[in-house]
């Protein structure tokens, strides 16, 4: 039996040693992915790969829907018509036309999603410690971390903020919309000093003197907007100060010090020949400018699009005749895309052999009309827009000199220096091949700007700014005073008790 | 299975005889013969002397032998599938028995985690499905083998596909996440969730559903399939146990019985139900009237091209499969082994979709030092080619193969004068050269085995050691050629290659102690641990802007692809996960008087899909039963009757790999493909992961209490259990509070999503003689869903289609089933052709789910000499299906536009201007009953050829029928519309059609 008994034993130990060799910690090494968690449980980010990631994110802008869609679709300059069943898309863009939203809007959210994102990224380019960001690195993701936070002080009027090492379970507080606005002049301003100097390119994607500038130009020009509070009245009508004025021309000065002037041809600033206006636009793999074209051709063209978004037709009749912006006719020559021609497509379209397209929706020749109701539209209703063209697309445009220009003219307006602020208007004018104007008032000044801006994504914030946001037009009779700012998204305020409700929604 | 069990019985008992020590009283030696009538000589009867631990089992000739101490014993004899005698010895020396059948098999052998028992001794709600009972025909994949047949066990296909993906839900859905699909274990080896072919990327329109993760296994090659279903079985398994677990156990060789097997069946399937829709006169006439359009107009000319094609023929087809089986088995006391062969080839009915599967398996066990150590290896080969016609579940405007045929104009012509396949525009694509100018083909190749050893330490303890390991490889490659017409391919041609390799390795020791405490008190018990590693990698790359649109060369010559900066471009990413499972069980049961059954589970499960704070889990387990019937108060008409009840915590860990250490990765680079040109989004580099130490597992907490019993000597048993199982902890994606890294981060949310309900099973032997017998097995199952206690809102069910971008059609929300309709409710057209909605254009519950209510399963089992008849329905009540299909196909507007759309639509009010938002009006009642299974078979009478000892001929219908109200092409429908992560369920967007089968087989053994 002993013999038993030691085997018995020597089979209980032999099983107890392979038990206890198994025991894992259960720590398993990160190979596909970068821990940015550092020892002690800091963030630490690699400053310069994340900068490059928090350039990449301006793509997000470049796509028809969210931030672009809440920017265009609420002005008076763009139309998203429900055609039959096409764009239906359970009515998230008749809303937004019809100033009907509210806080469950997908759009309102995905927008706040997306550009409270990018603030963060470059938080985390600010806090990176392996390596950490150069001065000129910090004065970048300061830039860009202005120019994500302008967008969303001036969407919602509520800016959160969170700090790179705060977790899951911080509640993020938020800056009102003026402290929002102090907060990111200040980046500016740091930035400023150490951002490179650059002259205008097709290509400059990456901030320079002359981008915090223009954004600076901005915000100082629309800085009676942001302060002003908010209610269900919407705001008092924004004031302009002097000295705020006197800041939009010292920055766009500055701008022009740099060496920006107008193009020359006015579609090139949208081509891969831009040369002189071209402030900040996005890099190489960054988005693509290809969305703004598709999102409102029609099928039958060469390039197929979307058959989408349109103009109105009292934003049309807007443009006097001559002038390159109203559009200038495609001269097919058998190339591709020489069918479709620049600005606005109006009528009888051409294939790029000149013949006629028929629209294979109604088999009828496709010829746009001018009115486009905002459902129950036909599929050629409402003129069609193009500035970007499938033949030289540029890249995705942020900043430009026109705006520049524009801004420092309403300012010297603003400031009572009407004959000066005509003299830059008329300059543009001549330029774009529209007849001098024999008198400036804020009517004609913004009509100047939708004129030379639109589709370009700042028409809701130029309305807000001289006060027609709230009229009517064509399929919008809400004139609702608070819809200035959005509603904050409801899984936003679910998520951050910090969070008050705008006023009114 | 009785088989497999006898051997494991044969070992205890060999086992304990050898290690009894020497008796050394007086003895007697007694010997004899058990037969039975059926079968003559019976081996591996257990012969046991009654009270004691000693005891014999009988030879390959039935024979037994055993010494005896003086005096009075008995002896029992006992074997699966026969009722127990008890002979007492007295003087004889000579005992010879003839065993009787225990027809109703209540003493069935169940399969549970690490380890057997009897379905007598059960405690917990255990479901069992021996092959005989399997459902017959074509059959791809082992679920489907006991698909109606456990009651509350809801397995949906996601479409007619071959291959396709399967939900299995045991007891209702308790997730709101994908991971909703049990725990799969093969043999003792633990499956990965993740399915491990080749994803469907998405090359231009929408991607691709998953592919069914068990399609490697050889249905053919299977024994048994038990499924475990309340906390008190599944606690064993911990932290994956929360939806169920289903243990497949595969066939064995038989001591002393050499047998060849060859079985081969030949399938014709076609299409059960085609969309009834416009021919081409039909269709210029409703197109005028809704367009206003007198005839004439040069607007009908431009439309009409003069054909008159069903585009539906174009695609579908009269699908062959074919499946052949070869297996030969053996051995004796010592070893036994069983070797299989198998051969798949299944034709989807929509053209280029098949399956092709070659499997080898080996199970083998041997025996040494005395039978002290049992050796056991199992292990499969499977290597499978899919081929795939390009469906997709999200496709938008352009819609996938389904959605062309569906809307494409039926006077165009298919081809050219030329033979190519005629395409008007990349609006309207044509099906037929989405078919000719792609190619989708995967490739698996897939490894299972594992290597038991047990040990018998002592008469009463032994140790089991496993060593498993599941090793998979898949290649999928598809490529489109830019002859096609649709955005996105259009003169780039676009191609996409998908790499999945797996590596799951299993470790197991674990002790189990069987004794007799006292005469009346027997104890089981099983203490053990496991660990598992799960591997995974995925190569990623997409080409778009090829220099040619030869699509083999596409396929396989990838620097086609023209690189010149803006033309064309190759984009794509790569991942390796690594997760490790480390986990301590124990159980014990306690079996008192042969009445009072008890068991205790515990099992401790580490997991690195965990934060630091909460790596570990307990999840604990408690269930008794009361053998009533034993008791003297319970009238003897009660052959049966055992009161059940159960009590645990099973968890689930089924999120993706770390997701609590603050990470970044870059992310996918994706392609803008358009007849400008291709380019790439770089992929920035982002956070994967927030800091989230406290991120643990989801838990479940349920209750069973049920009932079994049988009288008339079992000839009608049942089973009644009800059930209510409270999820919470959730693993949810919760919003973020923006400034944030992602969108949303994985959190455990405090609510609960409660399933409760009742199963009811019903057996009856109605008619048992040797001319005639007739079996009824019934099963009915009711549940009930809500989610309680949740703060949010969560909109899922993705509605694509034109105009339908952003739709949704469910939300999860407090005090609603899961998965609950947020529709707008629908009230007809008015005068000009708009819809009414008299509850406002705005989405709201509309108190329906897509859950069914009811599971039913019926089969009836006939038997009249040679012949056997098996017809079996099954059917589901109380759930509603959202038909996204006709959502986006079949509207006034469609037709407007000049697409084509079924009868109904002509004439049904709608104006050409109405957008089709998503509301009731597509929503349907999908409530239905099938004709499952027809099987009639012939078993040949080989008493007179010494070579064969069975040959039987069968002809299977499956699917024969469907008596529903639903309108879509199958009510059986759950295409994945998941918005962020959150799965949808029971929404049909053109889903895969569903076949009717017919098959013919040949069953032959020598």
């Amino acid at each position: 039996m002993s013999y038993n008994k030691l085997s018995k034993s020597l089979s209980f130990l032999l099983v107890l040693g392979l038990v206890f060799s198994a025991c894992t910690d259960l720590e398993v090494d990160e190979v596909e992915s970068v821990v940015t968690e550092s020892e002690t449980g800091e963030f630490s980010g690699d400053a310069g790969a994340l900068l490059q990631t928090a350039y990449n994110q301006l793509g997000a802008l470049t796509n028809q829907a969210n931030t672009y869609s809440l920017l265009v679709h609420t002005s008076d300059e763009m139309i998203p018509p429900t055609r039959g069943t096409d764009w239906g898309d359970n009515g998230v863009w008749r809303l937004l036309h019809s100033h009907s939203w509210d806080p469950t809007h997908q759009y309102v959210l995905d927008s706040w999603n997306e550009l409270n994102s990018r603030v963060f990224t470059t938080n985390q380019v600010l806090a990176s410690t392996s390596p950490a960001p150069n001065p000129q690195q910090t004065a970048e993701a300061k830039f860009l971390r202005a120019f994500y936070m302008w967008h969303v002080m001036d969407l919602y009027g509520q800016v959160p903020f969170r700090e790179v090492d705060e977790g899951v379970d911080v509640d993020p507080r938020v800056l009102t919309r003026a402290e929002a606005f102090d907060f990111i002049v200040k980046d500016l301003e740091e930035a400023l000093p150490d951002l490179p100097v650059a002259g205008p390119s097709a290509t400059n994607d990456q901030a320079s003197q002359a981008a915090a500038n223009a954004l600076l130009s901005r915000l100082y020009l629309n800085r009676g907007v942001y302060t002003a509070t908010v209610n269900e009245q919407g705001a008092l009508a924004p004031t302009f100060d002097q000295a705020d004025m006197a800041k939009v021309i010292e920055h766009a000065d500055a701008v022009i010090a740099d060496g920006y002037t107008l193009e020359e041809n006015y579609y090139n600033n949208f081509s891969i020949n831009a040369q002189s206006e071209l402030i900040l636009v996005n890099a190489e793999g960054a988005g693509n400018a290809e969305n703004r074209y598709f999102m409102t051709l029609h099928y039958d063209h060469n390039p197929s699009g979307w058959n989408g978004f349109a103009t109105l037709a009292d934003f049309y009749a807007k443009f006097e005749d001559g002038d390159v912006r109203k559009g200038i006719a495609a001269s097919p020559d058998g190339s591709d895309f020489s069918g479709i021609g620049r600005g606005f497509l109006v009528g009888q379209q051409f294939d790029d052999n000149g013949d006629p397209i028929t629209n294979s929706r109604n088999n009828l020749p496709l010829a746009y009309e001018a009115n486009s109701a905002l459902i129950g539209a036909d599929t050629d209703d409402g003129y069609r827009a193009i500035k970007y063209h499938p033949e030289d697309k540029g890249r995705y445009v942020q900043l430009r000199y026109g705006d520049v220009h524009l801004m420092k003219a309403e300012a010297l307006l603003r400031n009572g220096q009407t004959g000066e602020a005509l003299t830059m208007v008329n300059e543009l004018r001549v330029v774009r091949g529209a007849s001098p104007l024999a008198s400036l008032d804020e009517a004609s000044m913004l009509d100047e700007r939708g004129r030379e801006l639109y589709w370009e994504g700042i028409r809701r914030v130029d309305q807000i700014r001289f006060g027609t946001f709230t009229d009517t037009w064509a399929e919008k009779t809400v004139t609702d005073p608070f819809r200035i700012v959005y509603p904050i998204p409801q899984q936003a305020i679910d998520s951050n008790p910090n969070l008050v409700q705008n006023p009114g929604y | 299975m009785r088989i497999f069990t006898q051997l494991a019985y044969v070992m205890l008992v060999a086992s304990a005889v050898l290690w009894s020590g020497a008796a050394l009283a007086q003895e007697k030696t007694v010997s004899g013969t058990v037969t039975s009538d059926a079968e003559g000589a019976l081996p591996g009867v257990n012969v046991l002397v009654k009270g004691t631990s000693s005891g014999t089992v009988t030879d390959l000739d039935g024979n037994y032998r055993l010494t005896l101490p003086e005096g009075n014993s008995t002896l029992v004899f006992s074997s699966i599938g026969y009722a127990n005698q008890e002979v007492e010895v007295g003087d004889q020396t000579t005992i010879d028995i003839v065993m009787v059948e225990d027809v109703q098999a209540l003493s069935e052998v169940v399969v549970i985690g690490y380890g057997t028992q009897e379905a007598r001794d059960a405690t917990g709600a255990v479901a069992s499905v021996k092959a005989e009972d399997f459902n017959g025909g074509v059959i791809a994949s082992p679920e489907q083998l006991i698909q109606g047949k456990a009651a509350g066990v809801q397995i949906t296909q996601s479409s007619g596909e071959p291959g396709a993906g399967i939900n299995i839900r045991i007891r209702g859905t308790s997730s709101v996440r994908s991971g909703n699909n049990p725990l799969f274990v093969v043999d003792g080896v633990p499956l990965a969730g993740d399915d491990v072919s080749g994803g469907g990327a998405d090359t231009g329109f929408g991607t691709s559903s998953a592919r069914n993760p068990l399609n490697f296994i050889n249905p053919s090659d299977i024994a048994s399939i038990d499924v475990l279903k309340d906390a008190s079985a599944t606690a064993i398994y911990g932290s994956r146990g929360a939806n169920g677990v289903v243990i497949i156990t595969t066939k064995t060789g038989k001591a002393g019985e050499s047998k060849l097997n060859y079985s081969a069946n030949v399938g014709v399937s076609n299409i059960t139900k085609k969309y009834d829709l416009l021919n081409a006169d039909e269709f210029v006439d409703a197109y005028a009237q809704v367009n206003g359009l007198s005839a004439g107009d040069a607007a009908l000319q431009n439309l009409d091209q003069g054909a008159d094609t069903d585009w539906q023929d174009q695609i579908f087809r009269t699908a062959i499969s074919q499946n052949h089986n070869l297996s030969y088995s053996g051995g004796n006391d010592n070893g036994q082994y069983r070797l299989s062969l198998g051969y798949t080839d299944q034709e989807g009915i929509v053209e280029r979709s098949s399956l092709r599967r070659l499997t080898a398996r080996f199970n083998g066990s041997s025996s040494f030092i005395n039978d002290r150590l049992k050796v056991t290896t199992q292990v499969t080969i499977s290597d499978i080619r899919d081929s795939f016609a390009p469906i997709s579940d999200n496709a938008g405007a352009t819609g996938d193969l389904l959605g062309m045929a569906l809307k494409l104009n039926p006077t165009y012509p298919v081809r050219n004068p030329d033979g190519t396949p005629f395409q008007r525009s990349v609006t309207e694509a044509s099906p037929v050269a989405f078919l000719e100018l792609g190619q989708d083909n995967a490739n698996t190749v897939r490894a299972l085995g594992n290597i038991t050893f047990d040990f018998a330490i002592t008469d009463d303890l032994s140790f089991k050691t496993i060593l498993g390991g599941d090793r998979s490889a898949s290649t999928r490659k598809a490529a489109y050629s830019g002859d096609l017409l649709v955005q996105g391919i259009e003169g780039q041609g676009r191609a996409a290659f998908d790499d999945v390799s797996a590596i799951n390795t299993l470790m197991e020791n674990y002790f189990t102690y069987n004794r007799d405490l006292s005469s009346n008190i027997r104890m089981e018990a099983v203490l053990g641990y496991s660990y598992q590693r799960f591997q995974r990698e995925t190569n990623f790359v997409q080409a778009a802007g090829f220099r040619t649109t030869d699509i083999d060369v596409m396929l396989n010559n990838l620097a086609a692809v023209d690189l010149t900066t803006g033309n064309g471009a190759i984009a794509g990413n790569s991942t390796f996960r690594v997760d490790e499972l480390q986990s301590f069980f124990g159980r014990v049961n306690f079996d008192i008087s042969d009445k009072y059954l008890l068991t205790a589970t515990l099992r401790a499960d580490g997991s690195t899909r965990f934060g630091e704070n909460n790596r570990y889990g307990i999840f604990p387990a408690f269930a008794g039963a009361w053998r009533l019937s034993d008791e003297a108060f319970v009238p003897d008409g009660l052959t049966d009757l055992k009161l059940r009840a159960g009590y645990g915590v099973t968890g689930n860990q089924e999120i993706p790999s770390n997701l609590f250490t603050d990470r970044q990765r870059y992310q996918d680079e994706s392609l803008d493909v358009s007849p400008t040109g291709v380019n790439i989004n770089n992929g920035a580099l982002s956070n994967v992961a927030f800091p989230n130490p406290d991120l643990q597992w989801e838990s479940t907490t349920q209750i069973n209490v049920g009932v079994d019993w049988g009288i008339l000597n079992n000839r009608l048993r049942g089973s009644v259990d009800y059930y209510r199982k409270n999820t919470n902890d959730l693993l949810f994606q919760v919003f973020s509070a923006q400034p944030a890294p992602q969108e949303f981060f994985w959190e455990n949310l405090d609510a609960d999503v409660i399933n409760e309900g009742v199963e009811v099973t019903l057996n009856a032997n109605i008619a048992d003689s040797e001319a005639f017998a007739w079996d009824v097995s019934a099963n009915a199952a009711y549940n009930d869903n809500r989610v309680e206690n949740f703060e949010g809102l969560i909109n899922t069910g993705d509605i694509d289609g034109q105009g339908l971008s952003g739709a949704f059609a469910q939300r999860i929300a407090d005090g609603q089933p899961l998965f609950a309709y947020f529709l707008r409710p629908f009230g007809g057209f008015d005068d000009a052709g708009q819809s009414i909605y008299p509850q406002g254009d705005v989405q709201q519950f509309v108190g329906r789910a897509p859950l069914p209510r009811w599971n039913l399963g019926l089969t009836n089992n006939f038997y009249a000499g040679n012949f056997d008849l098996s017809v079996f329905f099954a059917g589901q009540l109380g759930q509603y299906v959202y038909n996204n299909t006709q959502n986006a196909f079949f509207t006034a507007g469609a037709l407007a536009g000049g697409n084509n759309v079924t009868q109904d639509v002509v004439g049904n009010g709608e104006s050409r201007g109405n957008a089709p938002e998503v509301s009731t009006r597509f929503l349907e009642d999908a409530s239905f009953v099938r004709l499952q299974n027809f099987t009639l078979g012939y078993n040949f009478n080989t008493d007179g050829i010494e070579f064969l000892s069975s040959l039987r001929l069968y002809l299977t219908g499956q699917n024969l029928f469907v008596i529903t109200n639903y309108s879509g092409q199958d009510p059986e429908v759950n295409i994945n519309k998941a918005i962020d992560d959150i799965p949808s369920f029971g929404i049909d967007y053109t889903a895969f059609p569903q076949a009717r089968t017919f098959l013919l087989g040949l069953n032959v053994s020598f």
